[in-house]
């Protein structure tokens, strides 16, 4: 479960990824790839296609073209069963818990996609409790009573069940509390502590770029910028683009896709 | 008072018949929005069924086998492959006339392939009378209110304390998380309208050395358990099963002491003050869904 020595090689590659919704085209031909073992960000103006390339990456939403590249292995089109089983989670925006079960229920639906292979899922749920006080402490109480960051703890908790190699996590800091956020922060520095790589979309690109290795800059479904976080966190350009504006000034249009 | 405890027991045999169809009916729809209108044609057609199997001359047992094996592969599995699936991506409500639709159906060729008499239904259950508290209790009506309680114990026990019914409410609770999860959602459907159809079948069983197996038994079962899945709340088994004692109790006590003639249209005035003062069911929440 820990990354292969070579740090050369990224962990998870796109390659001209076409897909939309419909009649509608977001993703015209996305192309980039994610360092292994580190945290990179994805920022960009909304309809960037962020979240869409995600839910393409997880299976959600078909590639019409492109390939999706994961460990060296072709993972394009894949079900979330099997790439939950390859070593991808997702998780995605805003409330994803089952309100009515209770907390530790909720947790072992994590386990589903479990091989054979993982025969100590019950202790791992228990060390998971552990982990989170808030938890274990509603444990036997339904979802729907946690607040909202433990509910996003419960899923990242969830998520983190399989030891996944590669986290996709969208929008982790909607509707918490600077205290939450910092702690949901925390636990994704951690899995990097382990080998494990994120992938992540923050509209609180500042803080999220702050904690990251890399920044990547999507806009009309393409990749306009990949750097180091601190490189894209000093850029103007990017300033610019979070009030609203395009990457390129008025003056200089030239082909924007 | 020995009438009102007999009226009590008839009370709660009607409404656990009622409480099994609105329980499935209820599974149908967390699970995959299907409004099921044809559910007390559910009820009405294992009963036929099985008559069917007697008169080509099987044995009692073989037919109930037969009959009750037909019905969940067609009205489960077949139910769900050749109707819903096809008529889901249209909407909830055509597919929910496409049931009124198969309602007609199924009753018409009952009518027309079977009988359009009453029919008696051979018994599980020795027809005689208990005593109790000095009062004389139908055998039939506590057997059927016991068989239909160890069902509905026995679904909740697999819904909550297994991992598969509770993968089951995962899916019914929120089938996109279920996906991410990797939880085979199709399957899990599909077990709501097994479940639904084995329901059903049990109704069926229990409620035809009673009331006769005939092709129209469908339409009363069929609105009073669509009624009681509404005050009951729609999306909480406990509340169907409330909601169908609850309907089963006011329809025999209405009859008793009020009219026979009205019983029908009491359950509806029911309907109608828990829409006004409880929309969200007596033990329903609020519906919340995020697409």
């Amino acid at each position: 479960m820990t990354p292969a020595g070579g740090t050369g090689q990224p962990i998870l590659t796109l390659s001209g990824l076409v897909a939309g919704y419909g009649q509608m085209t977001i993703l015209n031909g996305t192309s980039f790839s994610v360092p292994r073992g580190s945290i990179t960000t994805v920022i960009g103006p909304n309809g960037a296609g962020k979240s869409t390339v995600f839910k393409t990456i997880f299976g959600l939403l078909p590639a019409r073209e492109g390939t999706v590249v994961f460990d060296g292995r072709d993972v394009t089109n894949r079900k979330p069963r099997d790439l939950l089983e390859a070593g991808i989670c997702y998780i995605p925006q805003g409330r994803n818990i089952f309100p009515e079960l209770s907390v530790r229920h909720n947790i072992e639906l994590g386990a589903v996609a479990a091989g054979r292979g993982i025969t100590d899922m019950p202790q791992r749920i228990e060390a998971a409790l552990d982990r989170f006080p808030a938890l274990r402490q509603k444990a036997d109480q339904q979802a729907s009573t946690l607040s909202g960051g433990q509910q996003k703890q419960l899923e990242i908790v969830r998520g983190l069940l399989l030891d996944p190699r590669l986290i996709l996590i969208d929008e982790p800091s909607i509707g918490l509390s600077p205290t939450m956020v910092a702690e949901t922060f925390q636990i994704l520095l951690e899995q990097r502590a382990r080998g494990v790589s994120v992938l992540m979309i923050e509209q609180n690109a500042r803080s999220a770029l702050a904690m990251s290795d890399f920044g990547l800059v999507l806009e009309l479904g393409r990749t306009r910028m990949f750097d180091d976080a601190a490189a894209i966190l000093a850029d103007p350009r990017v300033g610019q683009l979070f009030l609203g504006g395009s990457l390129e000034k008025a003056g200089e249009k030239t082909g924007a896709a | 008072m020995d009438q009102f405890l007999q009226l009590i027991v008839a009370g709660l045999a009607t409404g656990a018949i009622y409480a099994l169809a609105a329980i499935g009916f209820t599974l149908v729809w967390q699970t995959s929005q299907t409004i099921n209108f044809a559910q007390g044609e559910f009820v009405m057609l294992p009963a036929i069924l099985v008559l069917v199997g007697t008169h080509a001359g099987l044995p009692v047992w073989a037919a109930f086998a037969v009959a009750s094996i037909a019905f969940v592969l067609l009205f489960g599995f077949g139910f769900k492959r050749f109707l819903v699936e096809p008529m889901q991506r249209h909407g909830v409500l055509p597919l929910a006339i496409a049931t009124m639709a198969l309602s007609v159906l199924v009753k018409e060729a009952a009518k027309n392939g079977f009988s359009a008499e009453a029919q008696p239904f051979p018994s599980l259950v020795p027809d005689g009378m208990l005593s109790l508290w000095g009062a004389a209790l139908s055998a039939r009506d506590l057997a059927i209110v016991v068989v239909a309680v160890v069902a509905i114990v026995g679904l909740q026990l697999f819904i909550t304390r297994t991992r598969t019914g509770r993968t089951m409410q995962a899916t019914a609770q929120n089938p996109t998380v279920a996906r991410i999860l990797g939880i085979p959602v199709e399957r899990m459907i599909l077990l709501t309208f097994l479940i639904n159809a084995v329901l059903a079948l049990v109704a069926s069983y229990l409620v035809s050395p009673v009331y006769l197996a005939k092709f129209s038994n469908g339409e009363s079962i069929g609105l009073a358990a669509f009624i009681a899945a509404i005050v009951g709340g729609f999306n909480q088994i406990r509340g169907a099963l409330a909601g169908g004692f609850l309907i089963g109790l006011i329809d025999n006590l209405t009859a008793a002491y009020v009219s026979s003639a009205y019983r029908t249209a009491v359950p509806l005035v029911v309907l109608v003050v828990v829409i006004l003062v409880k929309p969200e069911g007596l033990l329903g929440r609020k519906e919340e869904r995020t697409v």
